[in-house]
């Protein structure tokens, strides 16, 4: 126990720690030089505002989608089979930059879906509303939310069902009394993961995103490129915000979750 | 809708949706040539590979990404365990505090985690070391390692242990032949995570790695310019993720 406590809590912290320092001081720095310059470059950058609304617009736009596919995806497998089963989860275990690839293959212009359509109506890589970013999200991130919501629908799930419909319950009264108290906190913290993912969302939206907006790590990320020493302070004030933000919508969700709950 | 039918075509959307798209990157990668408007590669070739395992340095990539997810998971086993087994045994105050703790770094962007870490890495002389990378993974993938162990330890487990100590095994075997048999499917379940974790990561390897190359270091930049050699790339990095998933998916079958 205290071995990973203590592993998690020095690590977690340093690199909590760490970045701070950085975004006071330059690297090598005294604590005497301390400044806030980094966070006020950073806030008055009209860069770093687009990306936080660009991360801020992703994030929820693919947490909705992913959580309503999930359980749309979950009704789908629910009873089926093994084999039906791994091929609804296939995306959970391929790593984001293997969608991505697939993405660029399929959605990029005269890609697959292009010549099979004649013409896709929209451009979806690398398009400055980040709908590249947010479809290798949901696809996924859905079969992900779906494998969490799924391991609630046992037999359990299915024989309350069934005692609601002798009670005379119809389907959509079944679904808001029996189905969702039993898929709510799987679905919650799931979403609470793919948001806090995409919050920090880096590989996807460097493979298949618009060279402007970035999200907030590659704002981070483009910093440090362009100028050593003041990047990467606001690099690391910029990545904060980030952690921040995904700390603050986990506590947010859990609270709601347990406040539906209680009520 | 009858309901074979109506399977067979949640079936085929199925298989239209997750298996064709993820699939043909297989055949891109061997597709020296494959412009539009042609539904089909007008030729085959090595190329791709090639360039991965010339100038994109796919070899050392793949040796360095190995290395550090295996000792990755290991190292989360092996701490892991000790830390679930206390928390799942209930023989401390405020589990529920712990296991937050223990669930706060999974909400921590890993660029964030891999940034704040390097600062401290490079007064240690560990940035872009191999150790360096274990170490900044094993704290993105430790809680996953431990909330899954954890799910294993229960009551089960724990009446086993009882049953195996009053019929005179001891601590040892108890271990050997009741709790590592009874835990099987967690241990597999989190070896597996734990890999995948350390296997794909990114933005933390960016930053603490110093150049030191991993395969998804190695590989993003192709996705952008060539995406044969980005195919290439994602077929090398698919295969030791399925075969990791192929071990976990045996460990799963009911041990006892």
């Amino acid at each position: 126990m205290v071995p990973a406590l203590g592993l998690l809590a020095v690590f977690y912290a340093g690199a909590l720690v760490g970045a701070l320092r950085v975004s006071f001081l330059p690297l090598g720095g005294n604590i005497g030089d301390a400044s806030p310059a980094a966070w006020q470059a950073l806030f008055s950058d009209p860069a770093f505002v687009d990306a936080l609304v660009f991360t801020l617009r992703i994030t929820a736009v693919s947490t909705v989608l992913a959580a309503v596919g999930g359980v749309l995806l979950a009704l789908a497998l629910r009873g089926r089979g093994t084999g039906i089963r791994v091929i609804g989860a296939l995306p959970v275990p391929v790593p984001h930059l293997i969608v991505a690839t697939s993405a660029v293959l399929w959605l990029a212009p005269g890609g697959l879906a292009d010549r099979l359509l004649g013409a896709l109506p929209l451009d979806l890589i690398r398009d400055s509303g980040g709908i590249g970013v947010i479809a290798v999200y949901v696809y996924k991130e859905a079969p992900f939310i779906a494998l969490l919501v799924l391991a609630t629908m046992g037999q359990s799930l299915r024989g309350r069902e069934e005692a609601a419909m002798v009670f005379g319950a119809g389907g959509l009264q079944r679904a808001a009394w029996v189905l969702w108290p039993a898929i709510r906190t799987p679905l919650v913290l799931g979403s609470v993961i793919v948001a806090a993912f995409a919050i920090g969302a880096f590989e996807v939206p460097l493979t298949v995103g618009p060279n402007y907006p970035p999200t907030l790590a590659t704002y981070a990320f483009e910093s440090t490129q362009g100028d050593v020493i003041a990047g990467e302070g606001r690099a690391a004030a910029a990545l904060l915000v980030s952690g921040v933000l995904a700390t603050a919508l986990a506590a947010v969700a859990v609270r709601l979750a347990r406040s539906v709950e209680g009520g | 809708m009858a309901e074979p039918l109506r399977q067979r075509l949640t079936q085929a959307v199925l298989v239209g949706l997750f298996v064709v798209p993820l699939a043909v990157i297989a055949l891109q990668a061997v597709a020296d040539s494959w412009r539009a408007p042609s539904l089909l590669p007008q030729q085959l070739g090595w190329r791709g590979f090639e360039v991965a395992f010339g100038t994109g340095g796919a070899a050392s990539a793949i040796v360095n990404s190995l290395a550090v997810a295996l000792l990755t998971t290991a190292i989360c086993l092996l701490v892991g365990w000790p830390a679930a087994r206390a928390l799942g045994g209930r023989l401390l105050p405020r589990n529920g505090l712990i296991a937050l703790l223990i669930a706060l770094p999974l909400l921590m962007p890993t660029y964030l985690a891999g940034f704040g870490l390097t600062e401290w890495f490079i007064r240690l002389g560990i940035d872009g070391t191999l150790a360096g990378l274990v170490l900044a993974h094993v704290v993105l993938a430790l809680p996953y390692a431990i909330l899954i162990l954890l799910s294993g330890f229960n009551r089960t487990v724990d009446e086993l242990e009882e049953m195996a100590s009053t019929t005179g095994a001891g601590p040892l075997r108890r271990l050997l032949w009741v709790t590592l048999p009874s835990m099987r499917p967690a241990l597999g379940a989190a070896a597996l995570l734990s890999f995948l974790v350390s296997w794909s990561q990114y933005g933390s390897s960016l930053a603490v790695g110093a150049g030191r190359s991993t395969l998804p270091i190695v590989m993003l930049p192709f996705v952008r310019s060539d995406p044969q050699v980005g195919a290439a790339f994602a077929v090398l990095f698919v295969v030791p993720a399925l075969i990791a998933l192929t071990f976990a998916a045996r460990s799963q079958r009911s041990p006892l």
